[in-house]
């Protein structure tokens, strides 16, 4: 990280500001492009199949707004996941890029054939809805656009399985003491918790946006002049809810089976990741929650199925809701685990890689920082510019994760503290309860321009 | 020269084995795919808001037809437009990842505007297509979608050409601070220029082909309307492009101008220039003719694919000429960084190697390995209280083995020890030797 041009993300932080695109990202493109896709082509493939012309039309009223979102906010933060991380972390997403390279373009391959296909489907639907054979057309295209939404997440899961668990049965995926690594791609590819991962993310995507499609066809024939869409209204969610209660259970399952194959050091992060630092020890919170929540979809699908007519409106959107709470939360849980690492064991969540640390302690982390002034690099003898340094290695090492004055903000986390403690406690990050961070890297005299530098956030002028 | 690189990534490029031209052939083709939908997106955009204008103005059905059938091709270049986007990219981060990304990073956090200006854009174009006939009788508001809609699609290109105009010139990475530093420069200036000319005339050429189709498929009247509005497009746009194209590789910095006039990639946007001469004097030949077969249309269009591949090679020649020096240098300081880097690693796992393992009976060995020591000291108060003080002030060894377990509050300082992942019998280690320090005073 230290290589590359400095960008400091005010008040919200890098990490937020990827958080946000992620989160967006993955409730679109899981909810409306993986799982849409599968329940798009289950509902006009059930309309066709049972001739119910009236479902048939009001589902292409769902694609329609599935449509509009999956190629508008899915497709593009999808793009920006990549520039996103590459703010963030160059060097992290270099390194997987990489290792993935290929596995990417066949990627963008099958993604060509997704957004072909959505547009096929969308632009000739209806075109081909005057004739049965029209129709099976639209239901085959549908399949098609089913399989290869479903692909694209193959290799991208693959990818975010391999930062948490990049080791396959002891076999390091690359040779730390080698350049440039030679990387074994098949190592990194078929890494631990590759399968459940995906077998977990594809049902509950499934689930996911039969509740988005109950909540838009509750929406669309409630607003619909059309009387024939209120009276098809209550069969698709009828549909729409037996696809809930075929799959909830199963990515349940499925959620366990990941849940056995992340490492234990990962697991341990757990209470820190579900309840945030202030309430890591009220764990026992989450059980609740997840209950409360889990349960209010359950007992939703179970109202849907054997009463679509009288389901209300709310209880449709607070599934969608309780869905959004819950993948919100996988989603944080499997990012902060991670840590300290981004790549597990060999690059430090601030873009270090852990091989370089015996030198960069030595020679200083500032020593190869090519974008920063020179003399913002090293403390003079009469240690004019510590503040200086200290910030250049506070935005080298810490921003990633902290602000000065925003979320996370050092000026916060150490108001009151004394130059002694701050100076201590970069000895060892990774202790005193925080064992979510990585260590300091550098040499003595940078961590004690990073200390004056920290205090004077609190305090005016140099101390020391 | 003023580098200012960053390292490679110390991993082996996957290349397969396949030499550098083929992936700069591959990202040729990419990128002319990308750029031909974008030109249309651009030109599509803008038509579809322009005939629908006019058609309110004529009381001209037709028009408004044209216009809308104009949004099915934003539609679909906006969505393959983006998607071919995404492949050039994947190249290039992978091959001149230090590059790309440096770049990316000078230009943030305003590159964010390809994302989030897009979705805005994305959004509103497709309001103003499915709003196109419920809004029927307030022409005025749904016009105004449209506009904003092309609006926000024309400032996508500021942005995104002024991260690939600082990506190709690397020797701007020590000067260039943030985006308006490199965008605000002729290079970007007569890049864009050339872009949006190019959109123009690339629709221009492609409103001829698809009227010439339609008029053969039976829409004679939207057909013919096509055919015109195109010509007038393309013999607006395209011969001032043919001023601009040669005169595009003399914008960069002189190190990288100076380089590419000693290779073939120079005669390029002459050639290019020649074919759109040619492609202009075939479109006023047939300027007079109300109709024009798609077969012969379809050479025009041809004619400007094939410029637009010779100015796509020659982008790809600047960036060759550009990289080659940084490339070298930025390969030897990679190299010189790691071999220092790994040497030291391999004498540190020597050193770990070598070392005794930790005693965990030893009280001051276990605070150290537990990382109590992060926060406390045997003499002074660090983040925590000295361990000496606590040893003065608590007389129960109880309360000290439940503090470190579950830690406190409010104790000692405002600022609160965190529960520890520690064992009853750690814990017991821990609280004798603090008790212990008592004694000792």
């Amino acid at each position: 990280m230290f290589d590359y041009p400095i960008f400091e993300m005010p008040f919200i932080g890098q990490r937020m500001l990827m958080a946000i695109n992620a989160i967006i990202h993955v409730f679109v493109s899981h909810g409306g492009a993986v799982g849409g896709s599968v329940v798009l082509a289950a509902m006009a493939w059930w309309a066709n199949k049972k001739n119910d012309m009236a479902a048939y039309n009001l589902t292409f009223k769902v694609v329609m707004v599935f449509f509009i979102i999956s190629t508008s906010v899915g497709a593009l933060t999808g793009i920006g996941m990549w520039i996103h991380a590459n703010i963030l972390s160059p060097n992290a997403i270099g390194g997987l890029i990489r290792v993935f390279f290929w596995k990417w373009f066949i990627e963008w391959i099958v993604f060509n054939f997704e957004v072909v296909l959505l547009l096929l489907l969308f632009m000739t639907w209806k075109k081909n809805q005057q004739t049965e054979e029209g129709r099976a057309k639209t239901v085959r295209i549908g399949v098609y656009y089913a399989i290869s939404s479903w692909l694209t997440m193959v290799i991208i899961t693959a990818i975010l399985a391999f930062m948490l668990t990049p080791n396959f049965d002891g076999q390091p995926w690359v040779d730390p003491t080698v350049y440039p690594g030679n990387v074994d791609y098949n190592n990194a590819l078929f890494n631990p918790t590759w399968w459940p991962s995906l077998a977990f993310r594809t049902f509950t995507s499934i689930a996911f946006a039969a509740a988005l499609a109950i909540m838009w066809t509750w929406i669309i024939a409630t607003f619909s002049k059309n009387e024939e869409d209120k009276e098809a209204k209550a069969r698709l969610v009828k549909f729409l809810a037996g696809i809930m209660m075929i799959t909830v259970p199963i990515s349940a399952a499925f959620g366990y089976w990941y849940y056995t194959e992340i490492p234990a050091a990962a697991l341990a992060m757990i209470p820190t990741a579900v309840m945030t630092r202030a309430f890591e020890d009220r764990f026992d919170l989450m059980y609740l929650m997840a209950i409360g929540v889990g349960g209010s979809i359950i007992i939703t699908t179970i109202i849907a199925y054997f009463s679509p007519k009288r389901m209300p409106y709310l209880a449709a959107s607070l599934m969608v809701a309780g869905f959004l709470i819950l993948w919100g939360y996988e989603e944080r849980v499997r990012e902060f685990i991670r840590k300290p690492f981004l790549i597990y064991n060999y690059m430090y969540s601030n873009g270090i890689r852990t091989t370089d640390v015996p030198y960069l302690d030595k020679v200083g982390i500032l020593k190869h920082a090519v974008f920063l002034d020179e003399d913002k690099k090293v403390v003079k003898e009469d240690k004019s510019n510590i503040l200086d340094v200290g910030k250049s290695v506070y935005q080298i090492e810490c921003r990633i994760c902290h602000t000065v004055n925003g979320i996370n903000g050092l000026k916060g986390l150490t108001a009151g503290w004394s130059h002694d403690a701050i100076r201590n406690r970069l000895n060892n990050l990774p202790g005193g309860g925080t064992p979510y961070m990585p260590p300091f890297v550098g040499t003595e005299a940078e961590k004690d321009a990073l200390a004056a530098y920290i205090k004077s956030l609190n305090v005016k002028g140099v101390i020391k | 020269m003023n580098w200012k690189l960053p390292f490679d990534i110390p991993l082996i490029t996957p290349t397969l084995g396949l030499p550098l031209e083929f992936f700069s052939i591959l990202g040729i083709v990419v990128f002319v795919v990308h750029i031909s939908f974008i030109y249309m997106l651009i030109g599509a955009s803008t038509a579809s808001v322009i005939y629908n204008i006019i058609g309110v103005f004529k009381k001209d059905k037709a028009y408004d037809q044209f216009a809308y059938r104009m949004t099915n091709y934003t539609t679909v270049s906006e969505n393959m437009g983006a998607l071919w986007g995404v492949a050039p990219l994947l190249v290039i981060s992978v091959l001149f990842t230090g590059f790309f990304y440096t770049a990316i990073l000078k230009v943030s956090p305003h590159i964010l505007h390809i994302i989030y200006g897009n979705i805005i854009a994305f959004l509103l174009s497709y309001a103003y297509k499915f709003s196109w006939h419920a809004l029927e009788n307030h022409k005025g508001f749904h016009i105004a979608i449209g506009l904003s809609a092309v609006l926000a699609f024309f400032t996508l290109p500021f942005v995104f050409m002024s991260m690939s105009n600082l990506y190709m010139q690397p020797e701007l990475f020590a000067t260039v601070n943030n985006i308006w530093d490199i965008m605000f420069t002729p290079v970007t200036g007569f890049r864009l220029l050339n872009f949006f000319l190019s959109a123009f005339m690339a629709t221009g050429v492609v409103m001829i082909f698809i009227g010439a189709r339609w008029v053969k498929n039976g829409d004679v009247e939207i057909g013919k309307i096509a055919i015109s509005q195109g010509k007038k497009w393309f013999i607006w746009a395209t011969p001032l492009n043919i001023v601009v194209i040669p005169l595009l590789p003399f914008v960069f910095t002189p190190r990288i101008s100076e380089a590419l006039m000693h290779t073939g990639f120079i005669y390029l946007p002459f050639v290019a220039s020649i074919l759109l001469i040619i492609a202009v004097l075939f479109v006023l030949n047939k300027f007079k003719e109300e109709v024009i077969t798609p077969q012969s249309a379809l050479r025009a269009v041809a004619l400007v694919l094939v410029s637009v591949f010779l100015m796509a090679t020659t982008r790809e020649g600047v960036r060759v000429v550009s990289f080659e020096e940084p490339l070298a240098l930025q390969a030897e300081a990679t190299t010189e960084f790691m071999t220092a880097s790994l040497a030291e690693y391999k004498k540190y796992k020597e050193e770990m190697a070598n070392k005794p393992a930790v005693d965990m009976n030893d009280p001051v060995q276990l605070a150290e390995a537990k990382g109590c020591l992060a926060c406390h000291s045997v003499d002074v108060k660090l983040v925590g209280p000295s361990y000496k003080e606590v040893a003065f002030k608590e007389s129960d060894k109880g309360i000290i083995i439940n503090t470190i377990q579950k830690g406190s509050v409010n104790k000692y300082d405002v600022i609160p020890m965190p529960a520890q992942d520690i064992s009853n019998e750690e814990a017991e280690i821990l609280a004798n030797w603090i008790m212990s320090l008592k004694e000792n005073q």
